[in-house]
């Protein structure tokens, strides 16, 4: 039952991944005063990838082909371990957010990998651009984590939404956190997806090289990777009401607010972001504080 | 006649005679020097005038009189005068004394007067190919000579050898030429330590069509439509150039609500291509609402365009002697109407950009091009303007902008903010250029046909300063009309140089804003 339970929910947020860069679009082409394209475009483009042959350079390795699989299992795999429904599903023995967090870790280390592998200098530029931003994601996004699971003195998300109300502390550590998935997500202010300029480019930069059907196995992962940490901030960090209905409210919100931050801000300096990120972590820092005054 | 006095030691210490001193149409004097005092006549000149070489051209009269000739130009705003030292140069195994060691504004041109007519510049430090890539260009032909076979094809396969920079951590990132959006095609080789940038090169010349060869054997109004064939965004820029040019020769006397509705529709150009730089300066840093506001600014400039001349790029409306088309008052009150709507859309535009924090600070203080810099490469146009350097030919040499009240918008930063305020406040000026024209001049006495005039032999400069800076034409027209030899500089020539210079000790991912700041065009420059 748990098992059909895992695979129910990892089929349907999949399904739904792409749905949601599709509705972050369509609140930012709003706002732009443009029509801008359906909020399904994102899986026509999919489609699209998946229907088209590969170019693979001549100097790629194993690494290489391997890499579009290692970044979509271990996105899965995250996608199979946070709480879509709250109450019950209570999994003891899965569910560890560590767990999630060095799994997606998995996957990027991978892409770095790949980025280098071709020997193209965009490639190269992108993968040690994303180890800089991530050197500096992992700890706020680790010690945000720590806040609620110190709240809840476990690590088991499952135990840690159950408690079913949000702490100050946890609120400080949901910003902080909200920081750090807009750089996971490479977003605006820190990376910028609709970018055309490629020597402006992180994550983009670094998936280059890829065409095909291994390019559309990188996006559909960026999509999943984007909907894990959606669902950890509203699920983990503010676990208020069950169902699916609060759920998808709280997923709506989480975009909207994403969206409105892309428009309102330019994208800062690349070294710039290392202060947006360092507020995060001081945010973090203070919200452990808080927790660990009881808050 | 004070300019005299000034270029008397230069003349005297070189043995040039009154003789040698011709002066024609009022702003061209012309001095014929010899192999033997060209270049140090040029230095004198440069030297007192302050003035980069502004154009550094050869031509072959080799059927006539059995030589080449090259010329070099420069300006001398202070007196109203451009200069022009000429030299013969013998047609067996051409050369000349280089410039460039002494004036860096000179070293472009003289690699494209030895790629394109095998003059060679003794002594020049770079004697690469400059728009004829070696990989499809042969060994030796030399395209601007009156005798080059066209259609002539290359087996070679020769490579461009591009400069090196060596040392620990220092790596190459080769970008373009074709790039990720929808731009010219132009090479970038950045050297870089980590993301600064230690030393960019620029290799152009992608979009090389040979349009100075197109022109030559063309007739007058055949060479107008090419001109504004040159970049497609200054479409009239260039055309007012080239007409201004065959008029001077011809001696028309073109009617005061011609230059007028002329001065309307450069403006019109200008306020278009600064808004849309302006947009694009704001999607290079990612901030996309401005930029979409933007957007619709141009376009808006781009309808009223269409419906003052029936071309949203401002083409064939220019004529020599005249305009094709009189605006009529329904147009007149309609341009003015307009221009109300969107100043108030581009006051709201630009407190979106100033009053957002993260805006300015990716535009403020950087690509810094400093003034001593922009002056030695000779820079024009707005970046020099940006960068502290009063130029602008509007107020240089004013004709018709002599009647209105406007001012020279200059910066001194040289950063990006400094060529995006340039632009914010040339858009609020051109647009009161425009009105200040609607309400003065008669241009209900526009008569369509323009001038009566007959063409005649000679030779002459024709300017105009177009959005990015001074467009420059030299042309020389034959007893029937016909062009002999036509020299086009666009302002893109000096200033991609200086975007070379602007860009070092950024990041990498500073450069689109950089390069978008100074937004050159490659047509322009490969012609």
């Amino acid at each position: 039952m748990k098992i059909l339970i895992i695979i129910i929910q990892v089929a349907v947020l999949t399904a739904i991944a792409p749905l949601i860069s599709g509705i972050i679009r369509k609140i930012k082409n709003n706002i732009r005063m443009r029509r801008g394209t359906s909020v399904f475009q994102p899986y026509y483009n999919l489609a699209k990838l998946f229907a088209k042959n590969e170019v693979v350079s001549e100097n790629a390795s194993w690494i290489f082909r391997v890499t579009p699989f290692v970044v979509i299992a271990s996105a899965i795999f995250a996608l199979s371990l946070v709480p879509l429904v709250n109450a019950g599903n209570n999994v003891n023995y899965a569910g560890d957010i560590l767990l999630i967090m060095f799994t997606l870790m998995l996957g990027r280390f991978f892409l770095a990998l790949s980025g280098l592998d071709t020997g193209s200098a965009f490639g190269g530029m992108g993968s040690s651009r994303e180890m800089f931003i991530s050197s500096l994601v992992e700890p706020a996004m680790m010690i945000s984590i720590f806040v609620v699971a110190a709240n809840a003195s476990s690590t088991n998300q499952y135990l840690i939404a159950a408690r079913g109300h949000v702490s100050f502390s946890a609120i400080v550590a949901g910003i902080a956190l909200l920081m750090v998935t807009i750089a996971e997500t490479s977003r605006i202010p820190v990376d910028n997806q609709e970018t055309h300029l490629e020597l402006t480019m992180i994550h983009e930069a670094m998936v280059l090289e890829y065409s095909g059907r291994s390019l559309a196995l990188i996006e559909l992962a960026s999509h999943i990777k984007q909907i894990v940490f959606f669902t950890i901030l509203a699920n983990v960090i503010f676990p208020i009401g069950a169902g699916l209905a609060v759920y998808v409210v709280k997923i709506l919100m989480i975009s909207a607010m994403i969206g409105v931050i892309e428009i309102s801000i330019a994208k800062m300096r690349l070294f710039r972001a290392v202060d947006f990120l360092t507020f995060s972590l001081v945010l973090s820092m203070a919200a452990l504080v808080i927790s660990a005054a009881g808050l | 006649m004070d300019y005299k006095v000034i270029i008397k030691d230069v003349l005297e210490n070189n043995d040039i005679g009154p003789g040698d001193i011709s002066e024609c149409y009022g702003d061209e004097v012309r001095i014929n020097a010899t192999a033997l005092n060209f270049k140090n006549i040029c230095l004198g000149l440069h030297k007192i005038n302050r003035s980069p070489v502004m154009m550094l051209f050869a031509s072959d009269e080799r059927a006539g009189r059995g030589v080449f000739v090259v010329t070099a130009v420069f300006m001398a705003a202070k007196y109203k005068k451009w200069f022009f030292v000429n030299m013969d140069v013998k047609k067996e195994s051409p050369a000349f004394d280089s410039l460039s060691k002494e004036i860096y504004s000179a070293t472009f041109f003289e690699r494209e007067i030895k790629e394109m007519f095998g003059i060679e510049p003794k002594d020049h430090p770079d004697m690469r190919r400059l728009n004829l890539h070696d990989e499809v260009w042969p060994e030796g032909a030399y395209p601007l000579r009156k005798d080059f076979n066209a259609g002539a094809k290359s087996e070679s396969a020769g490579a461009y050898e591009f400069k090196r920079i060596e040392g620990e951590g220092v790596f190459e990132v080769p970008v373009g030429p074709v790039h990720a959006g929808i731009i010219g095609p132009g090479h970038f080789r950045f050297s870089v330590a980590g993301e600064p940038i230690i030393n960019l090169e620029t290799r152009l010349g992608f979009t090389h069509r040979g349009v100075e060869k197109l022109m030559e054997g063309k007739d007058v109004p055949g060479a107008i439509r090419i001109a504004e064939c040159v970049t497609g965004d200054s479409c009239f820029g260039h055309s007012l150039a080239f007409s201004h040019a065959v008029e001077k020769i011809c001696g028309a006397k073109v009617p005061e609500g011609v230059l007028a509705a002329r001065a309307i529709f450069l403006e019109l150009e200008r306020m278009y291509n600064h808004v849309a730089d302006i947009g694009g300066i704001a999607i290079d840093v990612g901030f996309s609402f401005p930029s979409n506001h933007a957007a619709m600014i141009k376009e808006t400039m781009l309808a009223l365009n269409q419906k003052l001349t029936g071309s949203r790029y401002l083409k064939n409306i220019n004529e020599i002697g005249g305009i094709k088309k009189n605006l009529s008052a329904e147009e007149r009150s309609y341009l003015r109407k307009t221009l109300v709507q969107v100043l108030k859309d581009f006051k709201d535009l630009k407190t979106t950009l100033l009053d957002s924090v993260s805006f300015m600070d990716r535009a403020d203080s950087t690509g810094v091009l400093r003034k001593k810099t922009a002056e030695d490469l000779g820079v024009v146009g707005l970046a020099a303007r940006a960068s502290g350097i009063p130029m602008d030919l509007r107020k240089d040499f004013p004709g018709i902008y002599d009647k209105i009240k406007f001012n020279l918008m200059k910066q001194d930063n040289g950063d990006a903010l400094a060529r995006l305020n340039v632009r914010l406040s040339e858009f609020e000026g051109s647009a009161g250029i425009i009105m200040q024209l609607l309400d003065k001049l008669d241009l209900q006495a526009v008569e369509p046909s323009g001038a009566k005039m007959s063409i005649k032999a000679g030779s002459a400069l024709g300017y105009a300063e177009g959005w990015r800076g001074a467009i420059l034409y030299w042309v020389k027209l034959n007893e029937e009309g016909i062009v002999e030899r036509c020299k086009i500089v666009d302002p893109s020539f000096h200033n991609w140089a200086g975007l070379s210079f602007a860009v070092l000790g950024n990041i990498i991912p500073d450069f689109p804003l950089c390069n978008k700041s100074f937004n050159l065009s490659y047509p322009g420059n490969d012609l």
